[in-house]
């Protein structure tokens, strides 16, 4: 098999309408080989085994002219399917006029020379007629029809008068035949009606076939419509859901702010009563004062936890996300936490590998969930080890934060990253947020979280782990 | 004595104003103040302070456009400006909504609420005391 593209391919852009009349005529020209064929072996037949006696060379001399044209009409068909659509019909029906018109003078002066009348093969035009009605307009097919009888009976008319000679099948057909008037009319009258009628019929049958496919066209053609108005609707949907994300994130906004506003200038007020420059304050004004104002911070925290949560949902970490080093982020936020631990008398003990791979990711939310996690172990063990572990693995990096602490209940385990959910042997602190955020947050990056109480290995405490996934060109980076 | 230092507060909060004052005129700084970003332009030019503090949401001008403005006028220019946001700024830098504040070139942002010794020792900071 060559390499060329095949017919059918370069087809593929032709209507179902076009593509079936280029199949069509190319079945014609098949069987004009098939005919050349077949009137060779019936010359061949009549005149060796039924010993009819007519000159057979004038026979096989228009073969020869047949395969010709017919080589002729095998190219047109081959160009004519390279065609781009919208002219096909058009040339295909022109190429298949004169096809049919040679066919119909060839099938005449074959019969002139085997008998004319006498031979039966005159009712084969109806074979044209047929085939016509299949691939041409049906106007055509009646002027083949009318175009056949024009030359049969002027072939007949002119053997009858003498004008040209007789060819007598001598052997199956009474020498006088071609003169008997009665004999001629009742062929022609056959002739006629069988012509007609089988015009009328099969045009009938392939303008049926033509509408359908037609109609297929147009349905699909429907259907691409529908298809293309469908999306578009839906395009416009999406627009208008990126509009109203953009419209609730800047309500947000502005919530935010006016939200913290009110308690900023609060917070302003307390703090310049409690440092005293508001006048000197007593222990009982102090004690409340303080409690205010960790109050406010909590009430603040709580806007903030908040508002990231939407924030994360709607994408928003999406444009903070590039290549950052993770050693960076843990540069970052680890000197606090170590602070923090001090504060507590708790070890804090960091495994950090040398070389880490860069990954795709926002640095200040890893940041927030290294800080979360490291906070909530600090906060919840009240002696021992919080135990920091980055480990990089086949395709992702792995966070472990390990603490010797009060645990989680079992039955606490499965709703820990739930909004709001606090576990039930801690007394409530925090917004109840800050694990659902992390855990979001972490889902953003393409990683995955989850918690172990006790710890696995040790039985005690809490295992926080998370991943990240490394980027796609993983670098080594310090 | 050393000629006090003038430090021009641009916020429309007039409490966060009025507790900022106290503290700032205990260090003793002198304090001068505006209620929108126009009236800060024109306190600035008029009194040529020593530092800015500026808060970033005010109504008919806001703050990022104020520091803009400033930092493009010749003689404003070299005062330090430190922007004063109830937005978070440590989580991310996109948690502020008008994210080309981030580009703009002023000295600090400064988280709100803000502690009495977080604000000073920024202060202290720009003005080199």
């Amino acid at each position: 098999m060559s390499n060329k593209p095949r017919i059918e391919e370069l087809e593929a852009e032709h209507t179902p309408e076009e593509a079936a009349l280029t199949m069509r005529l190319s079945v014609f020209v098949t069987l004009r080989w098939l005919a050349i064929i077949g009137v060779v072996v019936a010359t061949l037949v009549a005149s060796q085994v039924f010993n009819i006696d007519f000159p057979t060379r004038p026979v096989y001399i228009i073969c020869p002219f047949v395969a010709i044209y017919n080589l002729v009409f095998f190219y047109q068909l081959r160009s004519l399917k390279r065609e781009g659509p919208g002219l096909v019909i058009h040339k295909a029906r022109r190429y298949g006029n004169i096809h049919i018109f040679l066919d119909l003078l060839t099938l005449t002066v074959i019969l002139h020379f085997t008998g004319g009348i006498e031979n039966p093969f005159v009712f084969f035009y109806v074979f044209h007629i047929i085939l016509a009605s299949i691939a041409l307009h049906y106007r055509v097919v009646y002027v083949a029809a009318t175009a056949a009888l024009i030359m049969v009976a002027v072939l007949v008319s002119l053997e009858y008068t003498g004008a040209i000679p007789h060819v007598n099948l001598a052997g199956f057909a009474e020498p006088g035949l071609y003169k008997e008037g009665s004999y001629i009319l009742a062929v022609l009258v056959a002739l006629t009606a069988v012509l007609y009628g089988s015009a009328y019929m099969a045009t009938a049958i392939s303008g049926e076939l033509r509408k359908r496919q037609r109609q297929v066209v147009q349905i699909r053609e429907q259907l691409i419509e529908e298809k293309i108005g469908e999306l578009e609707q839906a395009s416009r949907e999406v627009n208008k859901l990126e509009e109203e994300k953009s419209r609730f994130l800047q309500f947000l906004s502005i919530a935010a702010h006016d939200l913290k506003a009110p308690l900023t200038a609060i917070q302003g007020f307390l703090w310049v009563m409690l440092d005293g420059y508001a006048g000197e304050i007593n222990d009982k004004q102090r004690h409340m004062l303080d409690r205010s104002t960790r109050r406010i911070k909590e009430l603040l925290n709580l806007i903030s936890d908040l508002l990231d949560i939407p924030r994360i949902e709607t994408g928003q970490i999406l444009p903070e996300i590039k290549e950052i080093s993770l050693r960076q982020v843990f540069r970052n936020c680890l000197p606090e936490q170590r602070d923090l631990a001090k504060e507590k008398g708790i070890k804090l003990d960091v495994e950090l590998p040398e070389a880490l791979p860069k990954i795709r990711g926002s640095g200040p939310r890893l940041q927030q969930v290294i800080t979360n996690l490291v906070d909530n172990a600090i906060s919840y063990t009240s002696e021992g080890i919080v135990t920091l572990r980055v480990e990089e693995k086949d395709k992702h990096v792995q966070v472990e934060i390990t603490d010797t602490g009060i645990g989680i209940p079992p039955e606490d385990l499965p709703q820990i990253f739930d909004d709001f959910f606090r576990a039930s042997n801690v007394e409530a602190r925090g917004t109840g947020l800050g694990l659902s955020i992390t855990k979001r947050i972490v889902e953003a990056h393409g990683g995955k979280i989850w918690c172990e109480s006790p710890c696995l290995d040790t039985n005690q405490g809490t295992r926080f782990t998370f991943t990240l996934p490394k980027g796609k060109n993983v670098r080594r980076g310090k | 004595m050393q000629k006090k230092a003038k430090i021009l507060i641009v916020d429309d909060d007039v409490d966060f104003i009025e507790s900022t004052k106290i503290i700032l005129e205990s260090k003793p700084y002198e304090v001068i103040v505006a209620h929108e970003g126009d009236e800060g332009l024109r306190k600035a030019r008029e009194e040529s302070p020593d530092l800015i503090l500026l808060d970033v949401i005010m109504p008919t001008k806001d703050g990022f456009t104020a520091a803009e403005q400033l930092k493009k006028e010749p003689e404003l220019s070299k005062i330090p400006v430190l922007m004063l946001t109830a937005f978070s700024s440590k989580r991310s830098e996109t948690s502020i909504p008008v994210s080309r504040g981030y580009t703009l070139d002023v000295e600090d942002y400064i988280e709100k609420p803000v502690s009495p010794e977080e604000l000073l020792a920024r202060i202290e900071r720009y003005l080199g005391t």
